[in-house]
């Protein structure tokens, strides 16, 4: 590791669904500024190490996000220290207009729409997908498996974070919106966003990752 | 003018059906459960009323303010020992399960109470505007029946004006679609449904205050109550409170005109009929299509 800040702080860190434990002791940095790819086959923990860390699920071991210890299972307090979650499948809120799924990305930061919509993070979200702009009254569970991607990546946009973390953000996209959403995650990263991206395929990631963590039957190492 | 009369006293009954329509729908879309007890929030603000009022003397405002406190105070408990240990808790359960049983069994666990503190008899807290009905060109405005319609406006309107203009009312949309998407934007699910369940209840309770000088009420009335405002709900799909207001409303005008031109002994065989009807004709329409589908 450099100089540079750990933006991300991992030591220990195990999930267990029941008496299944897809995660065990996993542990690793990222640091700030990184693109850093967690790669692995599927249902050998990539997703689960994500969802730990950005407290959607509760997990053993410790997350500190740019140095402070994050609470188990607070999601809020991590979008509120600058690590957002844009998860597997997307998890939009369908019959709501695209443009209300984006603005809900500010809500960890503030309550008020007109605070939201004069956002610089929310202007940013908007600007980075100009295909959308002629679907954001759209309902978002009617718009194409890419622009549903887009509007998720642009919803963890609006929260204004430093460190992105991106599951499986091309699952079942066709290669050509694939490559855009990939376009798109370079640009965010080119402005100075860490990026974290879980990816079954370690080629495709590695086209904009530095780093790479390999995660095999819920082990994670360094590759 | 007998139309008019009959749309007048149409509005009055269906701003009722109205109410509760849109409380049941706002607090379906947070969290995916049927409120079958709103109407017994009603029940138990009129006669909650009427019972320190009347019988222990109590200034009406001190009254009234008692009684929301307390309609208050026991939705949040319910919420946090029931309704969180059912749907957080380590064990929680799905499906049907929560979408019915625990208002359900909220609503006779309320009545049980209300007979013991209130007893049998027909009660209504009272008339909160006295005085003989107000007439404009040969039409008749009772006036409980215009604050019925004034507090049906002023609620459906705010709920309507939080729910598209602010955050918020975003927010609790969200928690209702997708409670896992609604987390991950750091939404807080459970804070929006015990919010809505205690807000819905209390308004309940303000409802069956201003309304029961017109029906009365008995311990037994908050079945009926919910049902009506279940039916109104159900043709907003249970998840658009605007559309459930349009149809509490709808349904209290063609109820009156039936009445008045059809039948009155069979006016709401007659209404029921027509309402059957139409879902089967309009099932996407009227929202019936996403309510089974979710």
């Amino acid at each position: 590791m450099t100089d540079k800040q750990a933006a991300l702080n991992v030591t220990g860190l195990s999930v267990a669904y029941g008496n299944v434990v897809a995660v065990h002791d996993a542990t690793f940095t990222v640091a700030e500024g990184d693109a850093c790819a967690i790669t692995g086959p599927n249902g050998n923990g990539k997703s689960s190490i994500l969802m730990g860390v950005t407290g959607m699920v509760r997990r053993r071991g410790a997350v500190e996000i740019f140095g402070t210890k994050a609470p188990n299972g607070d999601v809020r307090w991590a979008a509120r220290h600058g690590l957002t979650l844009v998860p597997e499948r997307r998890q939009l809120y369908p019959e709501l207009s695209a443009a209300d799924n984006i603005i809900l990305g500010c809500y960890c930061w503030t309550r008020s729409i007109g605070r939201a919509r004069r956002s610089a993070s929310f202007g940013r979200a908007i600007d980075l997908f100009p295909e959308l702009k002629p679907h954001l009254k759209q309902p978002a569970g009617t718009l194409s498996g890419g622009q549903q991607q887009m509007v998720a990546i642009a919803r963890g946009l609006a929260s204004d974070p430093k460190i992105l973390a991106v599951d499986e953000p091309c699952l079942g996209l066709a290669e050509a919106v694939a490559r855009r959403v990939y376009d798109v995650l370079g640009s965010i990263h080119e402005q100075g966003t860490t990026l974290i991206v879980v990816e079954e395929a370690p080629k495709r990631a590695l086209t904009l990752c530095n780093r790479r963590i390999e995660v095999r039957n819920g082990v994670a190492g360094a590759a | 003018m007998k139309l008019g009369n009959l749309i007048i006293a149409g509005l009055v009954t269906g701003s009722i059906y109205a109410v509760f329509a849109v409380c049941v729908a706002v607090w379906y879309r947070v969290c995916n459960i049927l409120n079958l007890a709103v109407g017994d929030f009603a029940m138990v603000g009129a006669l909650g009323v009427d019972n320190l009022y009347r019988v222990k003397g109590m200034p009406l405002a001190a009254a009234i303010v008692t009684t929301l406190a307390v309609v208050g105070v026991f939705a949040y408990v319910y919420d946090r020992i029931v309704l969180r240990l059912a749907q957080d808790g380590p064990r929680r359960m799905e499906g049907i399960v929560v979408t019915f049983f625990f208002t359900f069994a909220l609503s006779f666990f309320i009545d049980g109470v209300a007979k013991m503190l209130f007893g049998t008899d027909v009660h209504a807290a009272p008339a909160l505007w006295n005085g003989q009905a107000l007439t404009w060109a040969s039409l008749h405005f009772e006036r409980a029946g215009l604050l019925v319609l004034a507090c049906a406006i002023i609620i459906g309107g705010a709920f309507w004006l939080y729910i598209r203009y602010t955050l918020g009312g975003k927010a609790l949309e969200a928690s209702g679609e997708n409670p896992i998407g609604a987390r991950i934007a750091g939404i807080d699910t459970r804070r929006y449904r015990w919010l809505i369940f205690v807000g819905t209840a209390v308004i309940a309770a303000v409802f069956g205050i201003v309304e029961s000088p017109i029906t009365g009420y008995t311990y037994l009335s908050g079945a009926t109550i919910s049902l009506t405002g279940f039916l109104a709900a159900a043709y907003g799909g249970f998840r658009k409170p605007g559309r459930a207001l349009l149809a509490g409303l709808f349904i209290g005008v063609l109820e009156a005109l039936l009445g008045g031109y059809v039948s009155a002994e069979y006016g709401d065989t007659v209404l029921y009929a027509i309402l059957a009807a139409a879902v089967l004709a309009w099932p996407r329409g009227l929202g019936f299509e996403s309510a089974v589908s979710g």
